[in-house]
């Protein structure tokens, strides 16, 4: 399994930074046929790419250290984005996430499925811009399993 | 959503798996059933790479922003019903509220997204 690009426990993993720049809204737009950018309004979905691409931690490393088995193929299940703010380009974010659920429960598709609640926030000197608030589902497997999937 | 009509309001496809890596990239995600299509079969989602979630949901909020451009929205919510592979053409349903992904070549919705825009000024 891999390790975590830093020892620090997700709980108290300190907040993160996210530069939106101009060029990264360019290219999402780009990539998700959206039309121009008026001004400096930055497509909505850099609550979510800001909110993992600024956390300390990659996702990734963030679900291992908490005991997730993240190399199994976790999947989304739903999201809310809201938007106290507004995200701009040319403006850098801090990011802070917050654990506000990891529960163990039933699941048709893997048989049982850890569901991780997390609340990740992108805030300027004005306060929060948006806050993005999701579950992944990421399969139970057994220690001897989970090295097979990649 | 409900509609009277067939015709999507937007489409979009087909899905790319250098795409998925650009997604993966921004995202710092390094899930492989995104970027291996050995890893999406052994995790059981088939012989093609599984496109990241916030890429369908924005295919979905590009699609209300080009028919809407002074549109801001102050919440949205996306429940992601199933997967989109790569190869997968999509097609999208807008409604002033809500708003509705298909992967068309499976003839499934993968994606369903409620829209609360701001008010304007």
């Amino acid at each position: 399994m891999p390790r975590p690009e830093a020892a620090t426990d997700p709980r108290d993993m300190p907040d993160g930074w996210f530069d939106l720049t101009p060029e990264l809204d360019d290219r999402v737009r780009a990539l998700s046929a959206a039309p121009p950018r008026q001004g400096d309004r930055a497509h909505p979905i850099h609550a979510y790419l800001g909110a993992l691409g600024g956390m300390p931690m990659r996702i990734g490393d963030f679900s291992r250290a908490l005991g997730l088995a993240f190399d199994a193929g976790p999947v989304l299940g739903e999201c809310t984005m809201t938007y106290p703010g507004r995200l701009r380009t040319g403006q850098r974010y801090r990011v802070s996430t917050e654990i506000l659920d990891l529960t163990r429960k039933p699941s048709r598709r893997f048989g049982m499925a850890d569901h991780l609640v997390l609340a990740i926030t992108l805030s300027d000197a004005s306060g929060p811009a948006s806050i993005l608030r999701f579950k992944m589902i990421t399969p139970v497997v057994e220690d001897e399993q989970r090295h097979d999937t990649t | 959503m409900s509609s009277d009509t067939t015709r999507p309001d937007a489409t979009f496809g087909p899905v790319s798996g250098d795409d998925m890596a650009e997604w993966c990239a921004a995202l710092r995600d390094d899930n492989a059933i995104h970027l291996s299509r050995a890893a999406a079969a052994a995790a059981g989602f088939g012989p093609n790479r599984v496109n990241p979630g916030p890429a369908n949901l924005a295919y979905v909020l590009s699609a209300a922003m080009a028919r809407d451009p002074q549109a801001e929205f102050a919440r949205i919510t996306a429940r992601f019903l199933g997967n989109v592979f790569e190869g997968d053409m999509l097609s999208i349903r807008l409604a002033d509220e809500a708003a509705e992904l298909r992967a068309t070549t499976r003839d499934a919705t993968v994606l369903a997204v409620q829209l609360t825009r701001k008010e304007r000024p």
